[in-house]
Formats: structure tokens, sequence, C-alpha cells
């Protein structure tokens, strides 16, 4: 039972790095990115093919995938970020199902539906860590990095950079008429976010030491931005906190001994449930967004209401205008 | 060749008919409350269940004919109007209370619907899949090489239909007018004394009605199962976005794109069938790069 | 943030600490897993990892019914002379590779589980087995057939044959016996279906003057198959061989149809689903696939039928017949280590690898050395609706001969 708790912990860490890294790209970006599985599948595959077939050392392995992640991210991030909203999520939508689409079918590079099998453990400093028997090992491994993860997003939202992205997400245009070139920031979270996902995926693959592409699917990505939006954007240990709620709900019957008992289907409803009822009650997440002395955001709440009584105006009247211009078609 | 291409022609449209009604309640929901309807797809799964149940429950034994196609569109109009009762509900339950909640709260609530939904169906109705029978003779139609069925010309005709009473609902009555202002501006449409709430409704009951019709006709070439929906749904709200999301023809187009793309899009370059998906997704990134609001949507200046 | 922060600071200490710990522990805890087994022996419990919810739940319900009918079986009728009862411990996998690993940790926590029939899909499989064979857990599979799961290690059975067995049956069957020289495949992008057709090919092109020309694959999931039919419809092959899931060859058979395509087509196990006629009755006439043979001279395959019927209310597929069997074996193999007193891990790995001539639903039984089925292929050939066994073939010397 220690060892079936440690690998949810495990699993908790592992969703965390592609949590935090959704998280840099939604919570601090506010883009919607549907396609952390990709980049996690990206990590998972570099770390399985460098270490099979060419017998490289896992860390290694891992920096390549973040190099690759950074790369591919800054790549089908340039043309894509200047789209908006939705638009954006069906791009990444897209990305995400071309990367697990290539994986499945390039068989000569990634072995195809097969997968890859026999990924050698991981080694520090000379030992092995045991993914099997060291549970324990391989969790505070995994922790390690995480934090240092974590430090690393901590130091950064609050530099220059950081700011100049939660800017871009609060008002892009106000941000650009003050000099801040919002594409350039957008790109550097989008690309952060898929290195962090491509950690995961390194670990992951020296953690099942077996890997296959029907892992990485779009259902993944949804379950990572759930945790995201779950646990509270913008705040770290609220994403942690998602992944390891999100994790406990879909080993709830396992947990309690309940499996015999409860449907498997019902978990999944219930699952659902949680998702709604929280919703309507914390729609910011169980953490919410800290709060920090620079916000964006504290205009008095008559100059809001100023504003949108204009907004409302300007808008009665263009919807006159369309409407008898039968500008019709919208719905 | 040209036989094939036109073969691969008409798979494409069938398969286009169908992302495109799917599409259109997506759509439907964007234009009014600017949130992807996640749960979409499996108001159109249940909305097959409830129209497989009816069908056979009419149908009973009898051969095809003109009785069971009677039953066949008797079922679609019980499904649409169980659907549309339904999608009604989803509103009021999960969405409605967070109008004004952060933009990804009511995309999460959606998220949740649909696990509720899909799994609720495969706890009530099992794990495999069921056919609905045709209820006509479905052999072929031969025309050379190239063949069609009558299933596919009821869907692409059904189709067709839906979307062209939906155009003529939305552009040319009061209560289309009162949607069309609704999802402009809400707040300026509720001061000119329409009743938001009710046209947000209306707006789920259409569109779910529309899934169900969609789910029918789907069921005939998929089969009917809990999980029918998610895939279809995926590829709906593609095709939803690449059309130019909140415009019904663009639904339409992209619906019919997208279905062309994956049938001709890999079967006349000469890659594995595969990457049929890889091939389909760039293409439409490229077009959402030219035309960042899709192929219909207008583009929008910000101001400020 | 800080505050944040600093509690993961406190979280890594504070494991860091216990690991230190514990793991001068383990070493003492792990020497007396086995002395717990001894005092259980009235309850022994067998594992199943399945995906019982989610897209691939329909042979997960399948297979773990099949299990579940074989325990209720024996606790109801042989308990009582071998002293012990059993229990089916069922977790559900959803398909994900994640959560069939989790289960192995929650099974193999349980001492008295000293076996897993199952995984039921061959990505998990592999996950899962790498994972017992550490944990000294015997696994049993009814239906991953890859051809490399049973050389992971000496722990790991299956009472599906390998593709690579079905697939050379397959091959040299169309070629030999239905004399085919130009065939058609259409398979899916995945582990099972995949391993079918490159075995198939394999074994096919062998044969002077034999050629696959037309190979087309589509994607898991995919409902449509249209695009690929019209290609094969287009190249001269004489026959179609999809070796696909149940569900999917219901929509290829019904679609070719629609197209007008008049080639037979031939197929594997999973057309031994009885799906395949609900969903396709109207299309099955003449295809001709290759499964597990059935036993014509006992009532074991039929009597297995009618109780999984009475059980489940519909009629069981290949797997479960498997599954069936497996759980039978483990059966047994338990009853002698309990005769033997030496209820531990691996005595019972023994005494299922010990296993000979078993007389199962799907045949006689046996094992290789390493794990794998030994088995003949049953041909089958659908008339209308009922399929009619050929009969054994096995492959030797690149040339098929029909077993006894």
């Amino acid at each position: 039972m220690v060892n079936f708790i440690l690998l949810i912990l495990i699993y908790t860490v592992i969703y965390s790095f592609m949590a935090l890294g959704q998280n840099v790209i939604t919570g601090y970006g506010g883009m919607l990115s549907l396609c952390q599985a990709g980049f996690f599948a990206i990590g998972s595959y570099t770390t399985g093919i460098l270490t099979v077939k060419c017998g490289w050392g896992f860390w290694p392995t891992m920096f390549v995938g973040m190099f690759i992640a950074i790369v591919l991210g800054i790549l089908i991030g340039i043309p894509t970020l200047r789209l908006k909203g939705d638009y954006l999520a069906i791009v990444t939508l897209g990305v995400g199902e071309i990367i697990k689409n290539v994986i499945n079918n390039w068989i000569s590079l990634t072995n195809g539906p097969m997968g890859i099998q026999r990924i050698p453990m991981v080694k520090v400093f000379g030992f092995k860590v045991n993914p099997y028997n060291n549970k324990f090992g391989f969790l505070l491994l995994s922790l390690c990095i995480l934090l240092l993860c974590a430090l690393f997003l901590h130091r950064f939202i609050r530099t220059r950079n950081g700011r100049a992205l939660e800017a871009v997400r609060e008002d892009e245009l106000a941000s650009l008429s003050s000099g801040i070139n919002s594409t350039v920031y957008k790109v550097m979270a989008f690309a952060i976010g898929a290195c962090l996902a491509s950690i995961g995926g390194s670990l992951y693959s020296v953690l099942t030491l077996s890997i296959s592409p029907g892992t990485y699917t779009f259902m993944m990505s949804v379950m990572v931005l759930c945790m995201v939006v779950l646990g509270g954007m913008g705040n770290l240990l609220g994403v942690i906190l998602g992944a390891f709620i999100i994790q406990l709900i879909s080993y709830l019957p396992e947990l309690t001994g309940l499996s015999r008992v409860i449907p498997p289907q019902c978990k999944e409803i219930l699952f659902g449930v949680i998702l709604v009822v929280m919703m309507i009650f914390r729609p910011e997440g169980l953490l919410g967004r800290p709060k920090r002395q620079t916000n964006f955001m504290s205009d008095s709440k008559g100059t809001v209401l100023l504003y949108k009584a204009k907004h409302v105006c300007s808008n009665i009247s263009s919807l006159f205008s369309n409407i008898k211009k039968g500008k019709g078609g919208k719905a | 060749m040209l036989q094939e291409f036109f073969q691969h022609f008409i798979n494409g449209i069938t398969l286009g008919g169908i992302y495109a009604l799917v599409a259109l309640g997506y759509t439907m929901v964007y234009g009014i409350l600017k949130f992807i309807n996640f749960a979409h797809g499996d108001v159109l799964m249940w909305g097959a269940y409830i129209g497989l149940f009816v069908y056979n429950a009419i149908r009973t034994t009898h051969a095809p004919g003109a009785f069971s196609v009677f039953a066949f569109f008797v079922a679609m109009v019980v499904a649409a109007i169980a659907s549309a009762v339904m999608g009604m509900s989803i509103e009021k339950i999960a969405y409605k209370p967070l109008r004004k909640a952060p933009r990804l709260a009511p995309l999460l609530s959606a998220i949740g619907v649909s696990y509720i939904l899909s799994n609720s169906a495969q706890l009530f109705f099992g794990t495999h899949s069921r056919k609905l029978e045709y209820p006509f003779d479905n052999s072929p139609i031969a025309m050379g090489s190239i063949s069609i069925t009558p299933h596919q010309i009821l869907i692409l005709a059904v189709s067709g239909i839906t979307m062209f009473a939906l155009m003529m609902f939305v552009n040319k009555t009061r209560l289309g007018k009162a949607m069309r202002a609704t999802s402009l501006d809400q707040d300026a449409a509720s001061l000119m004394g329409i009743n938001v709430n009710n046209i947000i409704s209306l707006t789920f009951a259409i569109g779910s009605a529309l899934a169900a019709i969609g789910g029918m006709l789907v069921s005939l070439d998929f089969k009917v199962y809990a999980t029918m929906g998610t895939m279809l749904g995926l590829k709906a709200f593609v095709a939803a976005v690449v059309g130019g999301i909140g415009n019904i023809p663009g639904a339409m187009l992209g619906g019919l794109l997208l279905g062309l793309l994956e049938t001709f899009g890999v079967a006349l370059l000469h890659i594995p069938l595969g990457f049929k998906d890889t091939v389909a997704f760039v293409v439409l990134i490229i077009i959402l790069l030219v035309r960042p609001s899709g192929i219909l949507g207008k583009n929008i200046r910000e101001k400020v | 943030m800080k505050k944040s922060l600093r509690l993961l600071f406190v979280c890594t200490f504070v494991l860091s600490v216990l690991f230190v710990s514990c793991s001068k522990k383990q070493d003492s805890s792990s020497s007396a897993s086995t002395s717990n087994a001894k005092d259980g022996a009235q309850v022994i419990k067998f594992g199943f990892i399945g995906p019982l919810s989610g897209d691939y739940a329909n042979y997960g319900t399948y297979c773990r019914d099949a299990a579940l009918l074989a325990i209720n079986e024996f606790n109801s009728s042989r308990s009582n002379v071998a002293g012990f009862k059993v229990e089916l411990v069922d977790i559900d996998s959803a398909g994900d590779n994640n959560k069939a690993l989790a289960a192995v940790e929650k099974l193999s926590s349980d001492k008295n589980v000293i076996g897993i029939v199952g995984p039921v899909i061959t990505s998990e499989t592999f996950v899962v087995a790498d994972r017992c064979q550490n944990e000294g857990l015997t696994v049993m599979t009814p239906s991953a057939s890859h051809k490399d799961i049973t050389n992971i290690g000496d722990y790991i059975f299956r009472t599906t044959i390998s593709d690579g067995l079905q697939g050379e049956v397959a091959g040299a069957y169309f070629a030999q016996k239905l004399g085919y020289k130009r065939l058609a495949s259409l398979y899916t992008m995945n582990d099972y279906s995949k391993g079918l057709n490159d075995g198939m090919t394999l074994s096919f092109e062998a044969n002077p003057g034999c050629k696959v020309v037309i190979a087309e694959t589509c994607n898991i999931g995919d409902k449509d198959f249209r695009s690929q039919l019209t290609r094969i419809k287009n190249s001269n092959a004489e026959a179609i061989y999809i070796p696909n899931y149940t569900e999917e060859m219901a929509q290829i058979l019904e679609q070719a149809a629609q197209l007008n395509i008049k080639l037979p087509f031939v197929s594997g196990d999973g057309f031994s689903n009885p799906i395949i006629y609900q969903n396709a009755g109207a299309y099955t006439d003449g295809v001709v696939y290759v499964a597990p043979p059935q036993v014509k001279e006992t009532s074991l395959y039929s009597d297995f039928v009618a109780s999984y019927n009475k059980a489940t209310g519909h009629d069981p597929d290949s797997f479960a017949t498997n599954m069936f069997d497996a759980t039978n074996i483990f059966l047994q193999s338990a009853e002698k280590i309990v005769k033997d007193g030496k209820v531990n891990r691996s005595s019972f790995r023994d005494a299922v690898a010990s296993t000979k001539d078993y007389q199962g639903a799907s045949g006689v039984i046996n094992f290789a050395s390493n794990g794998d089925l030994v088995a003949n292929q049953g041909i089958y050939k659908v008339n209308g609706t009922t399929p009619v066994f050929v009969g054994e073939y096995k492959v030797l010397n690149g040339k098929i001969v029909e077993a006894n």
C-alpha cells in the first residue's frame, strides 16, 4: 500500500511539471494552450530513444529533450501566438495531435505503436534509482527537480520579463503601447511551458521504463488544464495541489478499497461532478491567484462602472447599425 | 484515377456534412456565450441513444420501408426534443452560475458535464456499440466504379435542410434577430428589452436539438456508443473554429472542408493514411495563420 | 508565494528524512514478505487489470466476466475439496498505462495476491509485465499478443498466441490454401493490429509470387475507412486482410459493401467477437479468419459459452475464452501449491509453468519455456452469421499443415 501511495505521489509530481508549464502559459501569460501532452511526449521520447537506441545516460537526454521542446515551442509559438483565445486553443490542440500522430506513424524513429521498452533506470551519482523498489528515492529525485523548477518560476515572475508577461495578459494593447513587445514574452512563456512539460516527460519514461504513443492523448492536456484551473491559476502551490487532487480522485476507488463496490464509471462521474461544483462555488480555483501590491487591475469600482457604461452605449449604436444593414449570419 | 477522385469527393462531403451539422451547435453556443461547450458531443451521444431506443420501440420488426422511415423521423423528433430539454437544463445548472466567472471556469464546468454524461451513458447502456438499423434499403447506387449509398444522400440532405432552416430562423425571424443582438452584446441587448436568459436557453435548445439530429445521422454510419461524442465533438469544434466560430455558414464550410481534407488530403498525396490527421491539422493551422479569425470570421479590430 | 515555496521545501525535507529512515527498514521488511501468505491460505486472491471504463471498456469487461465466472465456479464446486477460496481483485485501468502501473502497486502490496490475470491491452501489458517480473507476481494475459511480451521474464505467461505465430499461420494459409497472390491489408496503427499485420506480411511474402500489394493504415478511434477502402478498391488485390478490433472491422465490412467492393475479407482473432454479427451481420458471409481453435472432442467450449451466456447475457469473444482458461490454470496451480503447503508467489509461478496439456475451453494448453502459448491456430469461415470451424493448422518449415 505504501508503494501505491508513493506511486500516486510520483504521478502527482510528474503531472505537476506539465501543470507548472501550463501555469506559465495560461496562468501567467493568459493563453489557452492544449498541447502540454505533446511536449510531454517529446520529453518522453527523447529520453526513450536516446537512452535505448544511442545508449546515453538519462541526464543529458533530459537536457536534449528540454532543448528540443524549447526550439519547437519557439518555432510553433512565433507564427501562432498572434492568434487570440480559442483560435490559439485550436492551433495548439492541432499541434498536440500532430505530435502524437507523427510519433505513432514515424516507425523508423519511434518504433510506432509498439512503443519503446527497456528504458534504463536513472542514475544519480552512480546510484541507480529503481522506480520499482525504490519509489521513495524516485519521488525524492523528481520532487527535487520540481522544486528547482518551482523556484525558477517563483523568481521568473518577479523579474522584468515576468512582469512584462503579466502585463501582456492583463491588457495586451496597453502593454504594447508601453513599449512591451508582446510576441517576445508570449513566445517565451510558451517555450518555458513546453520545456517544463518535457522535463516531466523525461522523468516519466524512467518511471515506467516503457512508453507507447497511446499515453499522450488530448485528454491528458485537458486534465493538465483542469489541474491548473482547479488549483488556482498563477499560484504555484495551487497548481501542484490541483495535480494532487486530480490524481487522488482518479485513484479514489483503489485507495478506499471500494473498487469492487463502485463501478469504474462512477469515479469518472464523480470527477465530473466535482469539476462542475468546484467551478460554481470557487471559479477562481482552490487557492486563487495570489494577491500582490502591484496589481494591474487595481481600478476602483467607479471607474469600472463608468467604463462599462461607455462600452454599452457604444455597442448599442453599433448593434443597431449592424442589424439594420442586415449583416446576418451571426448567432 | 478520375473515378477514384470522385469517390473520395463523395466520401469527403458525407463526412463533412456530419461534421458541419455538429459544428453548428458549437458555433451557436460560442456566438452567444463565448465559450466552448465541451459537452456538446456528449449531448449528441445521448440524443443518439434516445433516438435509437425510440426508433427500435416504434419500428419493432418491420422490414425497411415507408413505416420504418416514418419511425426514424419520429425518433429523430423525439430525440431532438429530449436533447433540447437536456441542453437547457445543463445550461441552467452548470453554466448559468458562471456567466460572470473567469473565462476558463465555464470551460472546465463543461468538461465536467462531458465526463458525467459520457460515463453515465456507459454505466446505463453498457460498453458495446449498438447498430441503428437502416430504415430503408441501403444497397449502394453504382455509377461506373463510383458508388454512393442512400444513407449518405440522407445525411447530406438532412444536414443541408437543417442548416438552411437555421439560417432562415436566425436571419429572418424576430427571435433570430434577438439572438444576433444577444451575441453582439448581452448588456445592450437586455437594455433593448430582450430577455437574455431566454435567448440563451433557446440557443442551447436549438444547438442540442441539432446535435441529436446529427447524432441520429452519425449513428447510421458510425454506430451508437458511449464515447462517440468525444472525437466527433473535437473534430466538429475544429471545423467550427476554422470556419470562423460564431458564424453559421462558416461552420458549414469548416465542416465540409475538414471532411474533404481528411479523405482527400492524404488520399491523393502518396503518404500513408495514418498521417491523415497530421495533414488535416497542418492545413487547418495554415488556414488559421492566414485568416486568424477563421475563413468567414470577421477580424475584429481591438479598440481601447 | 514565499510561504508556498517554504512549504514545498519543508515537504521535500520531511520526505528526505523519511527516506533515509525507510531505506534502512526496507531490507528487513522485504524478507518477511512471503511468510504472511501462509497464514492467509484460506483466501487466495488473483488480481485483474484491464479497461473497465473508457474506449476499450468492452474488451476489459468481457475478460473480467470470464475470470469471475471461472472463480465463481471454483468457489461453488471445488473450493471445499481444495480447502481455500479464491477472490478476484479487479482494477480498472481505463486503457491508461499509468493506472495499470498503479494497479500493480495496489495488488502487489496485498500479500494474498499471488498472480494477475490480464492485463488486456498490449501497451498496458508491457508496462505491467516488467513491474510484475520485478515483484515476482505471475502474469497471464489473455490477449496481449505482441511477440516480445513473454520475453520480458519468466513470470510472464499468456493464453493467447503470439502475433508472430498467428500472422505466420494466417500468411501461409492465405497463400497456400486460399491461393491468393496479391493481398491488400488495412490495419490500425496500434501494437495489436500492426503486430498481426507484420507477422502475416512476413509469412505471406515468403511464398513465391505472393505480395501484399497495398498496406493501408488507420488510427485508433477512426470510424471512417472509406478513403483507405477506395484506394484498395483501385488496387489489383485479390483479398483484404483486416486484423483489427471488432467494432472497426464491422465498420470496414459495411463501408466496403457501400463502396461496392466485392473482394473477400480475411481477418484475425478480433473477428471471434459475436458483436461483429450484430453490427455488420449482413456483410460477414464468406469471411475467413484465424483464431484459437475450437475443441471438437470435448464439450468444454460449449459448456463455457453456455455458462458465460447465462452469467452475462451475451456470448464470449476469443479473449474471454482465453481469460477463462488463464484463470482456470491459475486455480489449478493454486490448488497444487496449497496441497504442497508452499503458498508463495515463486512456487505459484513454478506451478503455473509446470502446466502440461491443460484441457481448456480454447484447446489444449502448453507453455513454451518463455511462457508463450504452444498451440495450433484454428481457421474459421463465416457462413452467413455463423463461423464454421475449418480446421487446426500450424506451419512446418514454411508449409501450412493441418494438425492432428
